[in-house]
C-alpha cells in the first residue's frame, strides 16, 4: 500500500500570518467564548477554571487551559486496521504524514446503473469492498446514511459494515449516545477485548462542532462518551465564508481555530492524554446561491493553511478535499477533486477525508467516482514523494553507456526504478486513437464503472470471523448479518 | 534437473541476465538437451511473460529485459543445438523513411520482434527507397516494416511501395507501416499490406503477415 507519504511541499500561510490567525482563534475563545449547550460539558469547563455564562451557555476558556490541552493531547495518533497485528493499514498520524481516504456522511448513492436514489445499509458495505480494492485509498469513512434502518439501529450496523467489508480503518460520524456505546462494545469484541481497542484503534469517530461557535447538546454528549472511553475522536469544524463565517478566509480560519481547540480541550479536560485530532471541513458559500460549495478552490486553500497551523499546533490534523460541485462524474468532477486533493496533500494534512466518491455538494456518493478518486489519490501521492536525486537515478553512468543516439527501453536500470519511479495509472487511457476505438472507445466514467462492476462481481471475502460474528450477535441483538 | 529449468524461467521472467546465462550453462554442464533448455526452461518463462504483458502486470522495458535475458542464454545454448541455428519465425526488414531520424518507436518494433523469434534487418533511421528495395532483394524478408513519427515524411512511406512495385517485386513482400501519426486508413490508401499502432500489435500482424 502507497501510505505515510509526507507533504508539507506547500505552505499558503507565511509564519506571521500563521502566528496572526492562532492568536486570534485563541482571543475569540478568551473573550467571545464558545456556546456549549450541554451541561457535563459545561461543567468540565467550569471545573478546570472556565468562565461559564448560565443564561446564555456562553463558556469564556483561557489561553492557558488551552495550551495546557495542546500539551496533554498526543503528538501522534495511530490508526489501525482492521487486524491490529497487520502493519499494512496502519495509519500514523503525525507531522506531515498524508493518508487519503473517503468521507461521510452522503445521502444518496449514484449507482452503477447511473440511478441516482437514497443510500442503503448495502451501500455502505459495496462501497467498502470498493474501497478494499483501491490502493490509492487508506482508509474507509463510512460515506453513506443507511435510510433502511430505525435511527437506533444506524451507528452500529454502520461501523459494523465498514469493517466486515474492508480490513482498512474505519472512521464514522454518529447519531446516538447508545449507539456510539453499542459501536464501542462491537468494536472491543472484534479487537479481542477493551484494553486492546484502546492499545490498537480500529474504529474513529467524527464529532462536529457548529459553526460560529456552539457546540451541540448531543453532540456534546457523545464526545464525552467517546472521550471518557478513550477512543479516538476527530473534532472538526464547518464554517463555511460568507454565511457561518467571514467571508475572508483568515477570519474562516480563526473560527476553526476556535472551535476544533475548544472541542480538543474539552477531550483533554475529561481524559487527559486521550487521543484526539483536529479537523477541519471548511470552505465558501456560493456568493449566487448562498449554497455550500465542496469544489471551490478557496476549500483547498482553506484545508491546506488549517493543516499548517495543526503541525503548528503539533496535533495530528483531519483534513477535506477531492469533493465536487459537479452531479455526475464529469469533467467538473474530476478537476475540483484532483486540484483541492492535491493542494490538501501538499500541505501535509494528516488524514484528509472525502478524497474519493463524493459528488452533488457531498450529497451523494459515486460508485464511479471512488474508481475515478484512486487514480487521482495516486498521481497526488506521486506528485508527494517528489524527485529523488542520487547517482543511481541521476544515471549519468547509464546516459554514458548508451551515449547519443542510444536508448534505455531494455536497460537494467530502466526495469530496476520504473515501478517506484513512474504512477502507472490503472483507469487512465494511453491508448493510441485507433486502439481505444477498437477498444470501444469508452470515456473515463464509462471505464470505472466496468471497473467497478468487475470488483462487485467477485465473491466477497470475508473480513471478519463465523466466530467473532457469532459472539458479536450474541451481544449485540440489534446487529444485521455481514455475510 | 528440474528445479534448475524453473529457475531458468525465474531468470528470464526477471530479466536476469548474468543468472539466465548461469543456469544455462550449468543445465549443459549437467547433461541437459539444448532444446529441452529452450522448451522447458526459456520458453516457459517467455510465456508467462507474455501472459502478464497482455494482463497489463508487466511493461515492455521488463518484457525487453526479460527478452534480452533469454538472449543471453540462447548465446549459451545455440552453438550446442544440432544444426546450430534455431528456427526463425521470417525475417522482417525495418527502417524509418527517408527524412525521418526518430527510431525509439521502430527499434521497440525490432526488439519486440527479436524476442518474439524474427530475424530482423534494421535499417536504421532517414532511409532512402532505394536502400528498401536493395536490402529486400538481398534478404528476401517475408515481411517489410516501415516506420515514421512525422507528419511531413509519412508520405515517403508510400514512395517506398511504388519503388517496390516499379521494380516488380511489390508482391515478393508483405509490407506493415507505423509510427504515431499514422492510421489504418492511411495504410490502406499507401497500398500497405497492414497497419500496426504499437509494438505489441507489430508482433501480431508480422505473424499473421509472415504466415499469410
Amino acid at each position: 500500500m502507497q501510505s505515510g507519504c509526507r507533504g508539507g511541499q506547500y505552505h499558503p500561510l507565511s509564519d506571521h500570518a500563521l502566528q496572526d490567525i492562532h492568536e486570534g482563534g485563541l482571543r475569540l475563545l478568551e473573550e467571545v467564548g464558545i456556546e456549549v449547550n450541554n451541561e457535563r460539558a459545561r461543567a468540565a469547563f467550569a471545573r478546570a477554571g472556565a468562565r461559564v455564562e448560565g443564561a446564555t451557555r456562553v463558556v469564556r476558556i483561557p489561553r492557558r487551559m488551552v495550551e495546557e490541552a495542546i500539551r496533554s493531547a498526543p503528538k501522534s495518533v495511530t490508526l489501525y486496521g482492521r487486524d491490529g497485528r497487520d502493519d499494512r493499514y496502519h495509519l500514523i498520524l503525525e507531522e506531515n504524514r498524508v493518508y487519503l481516504g473517503t468521507g461521510g456522511t452522503a445521502v444518496n448513492v449514484l449507482d452503477l446503473e447511473g440511478v441516482r436514489r437514497p443510500s442503503t445499509l448495502e451501500d455502505v458495505c459495496r462501497l467498502g469492498r470498493l474501497v478494499d480494492a483501491m490502493p490509492n485509498v487508506h482508509f474507509y469513512m463510512l460515506p453513506v446514511y443507511p435510510h433502511d434502518l430505525p435511527p437506533e439501529d444506524v451507528d452500529v450496523n454502520r461501523f459494523y459494515a465498514g469493517l466486515s467489508s474492508t480490513p482498512k480503518h474505519v472512521t464514522g460520524g454518529v447519531y446516538t449516545v447508545e449507539g456510539v456505546r453499542q459501536t464501542i462494545r462491537m468494536a472491543e469484541i472484534i479487537a479481542g477485548g477493551a484494553g486492546e481497542l484502546r492499545r490498537k484503534p480500529i474504529i474513529s469517530f467524527v464529532i462536529l462542532a457548529i459553526s460560529p461557535l456552539k457546540i451541540d447538546d448531543l453532540y456534546g454528549e457523545m464526545l464525552l462518551e467517546i472521550a471518557s472511553a478513550g477512543v479516538p475522536v476527530i473534532v472538526p469544524t464547518e464554517p463555511q465564508c460568507g454565511s457561518t463565517a467571514p467571508v475572508t478566509l483568515a477570519g474562516n480560519l480563526a473560527l476553526f481555530c476556535a472551535e476544533t481547540l475548544a472541542q480538543l480541550t474539552l477531550v483533554q479536560l475529561v481524559n487527559p492524554g486521550s487521543p484526539v485530532i483536529c479537523g477541519y471541513v471548511g470552505t465558501v458559500t456560493d456568493p449566487r446561491t448562498m449554497g455550500y460549495s465542496a469544489g471551490a478552490v478557496e476549500m483547498g486553500l482553506l484545508n491546506a493553511a488549517a493543516a499548517q497551523l495543526a503541525q503548528y499546533w503539533r496535533i495530528p490534523f483531519y483534513g477535506t478535499a477531492g469533493m465536487t460541485d459537479a452531479k455526475v462524474p464529469d469533467a467538473q468532477c474530476g478537476y475540483e477533486s484532483a486540484l483541492t486533493t492535491l493542494l490538501v496533500a501538499m500541505a501535509g494534512a494528516n488524514y484528509i477525508h472525502d478524497t474519493a466518491g463524493l459528488l452533488d455538494f457531498a450529497l451523494t456518493m459515486s460508485y464511479e467516482k471512488v474508481i475515478i478518486d484512486n487514480e487521482i489519490n495516486g498521481m497526488v501521492l506521486r506528485a508527494l514523494r517528489g524527485i529523488t536525486v542520487n547517482p543511481e537515478h541521476l544515471a549519468l553512468d547509464v546516459i554514458r553507456e548508451m551515449g547519443p543516439g542510444g536508448e534505455f527501453l531494455a536497460q537494467v536500470h530502466t526495469v530496476r526504478h520504473l515501478r517506484q519511479e513512474l504512477h502507472l495509472p490503472r483507469l487512465s487511457d494511453r491508448q493510441p486513437y485507433d486502439d481505444w476505438v477498437r477498444a470501444g472507445a469508452r470515456d473515463t466514467r464509462r471505464r470505472a464503472n466496468e471497473t467497478a462492476r468487475s470488483i462487485l462481481d467477485a465473491p466477497p471475502g470475508r473480513v471478519i470471523s463465523e466466530e467473532v460474528e457469532r459472539e458479536l450477535k450474541r451481544n449485540l441483538p440489534n446487529l444485521r448479518a455481514g455475510h | 534437473m528440474l528445479e534448475l529449468m524453473r529457475k531458468l524461467s525465474q531468470a528470464v521472467i526477471s530479466g536476469d541476465l548474468e543468472g539466465a546465462a548461469g543456469l544455462a550453462e550449468q543445465l549443459l554442464g549437467d547433461g541437459a538437451a539444448p532444446q529441452d533448455i529452450i522448451d522447458n526452461g526459456l520458453m516457459p518463462g517467455m510465456e508467462y511473460v507474455g501472459a502478464q504483458f497482455r494482463k497489463g502486470e508487466m511493461f515492455i522495458p521488463e518484457v525487453l529485459l526479460s527478452a534480452r535475458a533469454m538472449q543471453k542464454a540462447m548465446d549459451v545454448v545455440k552453438p550446442h543445438l544440432v544444426s546450430g541455428n534455431l528456427p526463425s519465425q521470417g525475417t522482417v526488414v525495418i527502417g524509418t523513411v527517408q527524412g525521418d531520424l526518430h527510431d525509439i518507436g521502430k527499434n521497440l518494433v525490432r526488439m519486440m520482434l527479436e524476442a518474439a523469434g524474427f530475424t530482423v534487418v534494421d535499417l536504421g533511421i532517414d532511409v532512402p527507397a532505394d536502400r528498401f528495395l536493395e536490402a529486400v532483394k538481398i534478404h528476401r524478408p517475408q515481411v517489410l516494416g516501415l516506420s515514421a513519427l512525422l507528419t511531413t515524411t509519412m508520405r515517403n512511406m508510400a514512395a517506398v511501395i511504388d519503388t517496390l512495385r516499379e521494380a516488380g517485386i511489390r508482391q515478393a513482400v508483405k509490407i506493415m507501416v507505423g509510427g504515431a501519426p499514422v492510421t489504418s486508413d492511411f495504410a490502406r490508401t499507401i497500398g500497405a499490406d497492414g497497419y500496426a499502432p504499437n509494438a505489441v500489435a507489430a508482433v501480431d500482424l508480422a505473424r499473421s503477415l509472415a504466415t499469410s
